[in-house]
């Protein structure tokens, strides 16, 4: 099954207005921003299945990660 | 005039006089209040050449229409002085409790005045205030005083005290509150050290009124529910500002080893979910906020408690001193606010002086025996006490900053010392982000970073690139995002929460009776901008150009390391991006609003 990924914040423009993409797992997360067109470096924060994980987590099956954008920072 | 306390509380600390005016409607309608109140009043009120820790200066704190009320994160207010750091314009923004009493308690601006012979606090119970003897607080560190006042008036009461490092007018002390928020930059703390007021204890019983109170209501409800829905809020009150250290490592801004990198080989380290994991024990915000920020941490090892730390200390006090380990981080900056100074500045000092002695510059000679190369975390520590008491040679030179410690010292050690217009950078690195470096180099109180966080533009857009639209996001956010500090509110719910900045406009109607959109309002921040413009023109004959200079690392020092390794920006590329910021803003080629620019604005007069 494969792996969806619900983007967050000023991400959501780089899937066409969408919320949310399907990608293989398999790939890293890193791979699977680069297979939908996010910029990895606007990427902040990755939780995949509620635990926050390195851009470098390899996805598995029926993995739900959230991708949120950069924030403020204050 | 609705939304607003309706006077200003004057206190003379020479005479002990204390008197209160009406807030001037005028001044409201062309100001608003918080920092627009602070700049207008200092311009007006403090003599051209004052000198900032004397009897002529003056300490402005200001609420704002929004302080105080049904606002998510109405507990801001604003500290407006002459700084002793810059010899220009400094407001520090300060969170927690003390607005909402200070507004309560009747008070639009308190305005503290001249020197008291003998140390003082200001005990304001609404319209009741009095200066009390302060000699037995004297030499304390500011939360033992905060606790001291707890006790003695109640947990209602709230307090804005200085630590030892106003009391030794360091110049970048800071003012605590609520601990652990603070009025934090610019030597504020110095300025009511100068003063020598301790401490200011407020509890306010009245109300403030609204123009409209069912709109105020809905409006109000609008608000707090936008920040509830906002998908950002759970990780945003789990981590706080914390939550950009990592991103931060990744794309090269986390300050490191003196700015001489942006990503930390520890960075792991001080990451927010580090933090989280090993330090933070709950979460603790200001008046009326849903999304608290704050991160109440236990430093087992030290057996010390402190609110934070936050992203800007954790760079500071952190990756740049080349410490990869939070508890330490933690207590550096308990240390730091307890003695009353501000940690962005002192993370600046020490990590100056570090790369100094790494290059022999300074020896143990001159850093009284401390062997302080990155990473010394006992050292860190000493340093910090040393120069909050400005005890020591080293610790005597770095509480004057690190501009001027950095002149004394030279050597070149000039070219790497981080600051613009004598103020200490805050935490982003920018070798390689052309409009958050024009942000700090622009910066109205030096290289702050709250004016205009434009880094993530930088990202979107390509960070290397100087083009006219990055300026102008740079002008917009200076004129929008410190409006915030003006309404007397939060501004992390529009940053962080992404909530509709509109929600805000039919709350400011139902408050204040007078409709404002947006643009409305960033006129006003226009305003303000160029006013604080002129009060650093006026105090500074030789203001222009020259003082919106970033520091030479950025533009001669690629770092090796990291992910802007290799990376800079140009001198010729600095200088471009300054002629399309004055030329944006309408000011002539160096940097001085034109006489159109100020007619326009409404400032013609003033600057007469
Ligand atoms: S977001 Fe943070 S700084 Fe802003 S009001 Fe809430 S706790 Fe205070």
């Amino acid at each position: 099954m494969p792996a969806t990924i619900k983007a967050y914040g000023m991400l959501k423009t780089y899937l066409h207005g969408q919320n949310e993409a399907s990608v293989e797992h398999g790939l890293t997360i890193r791979q699977a921003l680069a297979v939908l067109g996010i910029p990895s470096e606007l990427v902040a924060f990755v939780i995949v299945n509620d635990e926050q994980k390195s851009k470098d987590y390899c996805l598995q099956d029926a993995d739900i990660v959230k991708v949120m954008a950069v924030m403020g920072g204050g | 005039m609705k939304g607003y306390a309706g006077s200003i509380l004057r206190v003379n600390l020479a005479t002990g006089q204390i008197s209160k005016e009406p807030t001037p409607a005028e001044m409201a309608r062309d100001y608003l209040g918080g920092r627009g109140f602070g700049i207008y009043q200092l311009f007006k009120e403090v003599p051209k050449g004052a000198d900032a820790l004397g009897p002529q200066n003056k300490l402005i704190i200001s609420t704002g229409p929004l302080s105080g009320m049904l606002i998510p994160g109405g507990g801001k207010c604003d500290w407006t002085t002459k700084s002793p750091l810059t010899g220009g314009y400094a407001s520090a923004s300060m969170g927690g409790h003390f607005t909402a009493e200070m507004k309560y308690a009747g008070y639009d601006s308190i305005i503290l005045e001249g020197v008291s012979p003998k140390p003082v606090y200001l005990l304001i119970e609404d319209g009741k205030v009095q200066l009390l003897d302060a000699a037995h607080l004297w030499g304390k560190g500011a939360f033992d005083v905060e606790v001291e006042f707890k006790h003695k008036y109640g947990e209602e009461y709230q307090i804005a005290a200085i630590g030892p490092g106003g009391e030794n007018l360091v110049l970048y002390a800071c003012i605590n509150h609520d601990f652990g928020r603070q009025a934090g930059r610019g030597g504020v703390g110095a300025v009511m050290g100068s003063k020598k007021l301790k401490a200011i204890v407020v509890r306010g019983t009245k109300s403030v009124e609204v123009a409209d109170p069912e709109g105020y209501r809905k409006a109000g409800m609008a608000l707090y529910k936008a920040c509830k829905d906002a998908e950002g809020l759970a990780e945003w009150t789990r981590y706080g500002t914390t939550v950009v250290t990592s991103w931060c490592d990744e794309v090269g801004a986390l300050p490191t080893r003196n700015f001489s990198a942006g990503s930390f080989e520890g960075g792991e380290k001080i990451y927010g979910q580090t933090m989280r994991k090993e330090i933070v024990i709950t979460d603790k915000g200001c008046f009326g906020c849903p999304c608290p920020c704050g991160k109440y941490s236990h430093m087992k090892r030290y057996g010390t408690y402190v609110e934070g730390p936050e992203y800007e200390t954790i760079g500071l006090m952190g990756s740049n001193l080349g410490i990869a380990d939070i508890q330490a981080v933690g207590e550096a900056n308990r240390l730091a606010d307890d003695l009353g100074v501000d940690t962005i500045s002192a993370g600046n000092c020490v990590a100056w002086a570090m790369e100094c002695y790494e290059k022999g510059i300074l020896t143990k000679e001159d850093t009284d025996g401390l062997e302080l190369k990155f990473g010394n975390i006992e050292a860190t520590f000493a340093l910090i006490k040393n120069i909050a008491h400005r005890q020591g040679k080293l610790g005597n030179l770095l509480a004057d900053g690190v501009k001027r410690a950095a002149e004394k010292i030279g050597k070149g050690s000039e070219r790497f010392a981080i600051q613009v217009k004598g103020m200490e950078q805050s935490g982003y690195a920018t070798h390689s982000a052309t409009s958050m470096l024009l942000a700090y180099m622009t910066c109205d109180v030096g290289a702050h970073h709250n004016r205009a966080w434009a880094i993530t533009y930088d990202l979107q857009v390509g960070r290397s690139l100087v083009v006219p639209e990055k300026v102008a996001r740079v002008i917009w956010l200076q004129n929008f995002r410190p409006m915030f500090d003006v309404l007397g509110a939060c501004r992390l719910q529009w940053v962080e929460l992404s909530i509709d900045r509109d929600l805000y406009v039919p709350a400011m109607e139902a408050i204040t009776g007078i409709h404002r959109t947006w643009e409305d309002m960033e006129a006003v921040g226009n305003r303000i901008w160029n006013l604080t413009r002129l009060f650093w023109m006026r105090e500074n004959e030789d203001f222009g150009r020259s003082w919106d200079q970033p520091s030479p690392r950025f533009f001669e020092e690629p770092p090796k390391t990291g992910a802007t390794a290799g990376q800079i920006t140009s001198y010729e590329d600095v200088q471009r991006l300054l002629d399309m910021y004055y030329e944006q803003r309408g000011w002539d080629n160096n940097g001085l609003p034109t006489p159109a620019t100020l007619e326009k604005l409404n400032l013609a007069q003033i600057a007469s």
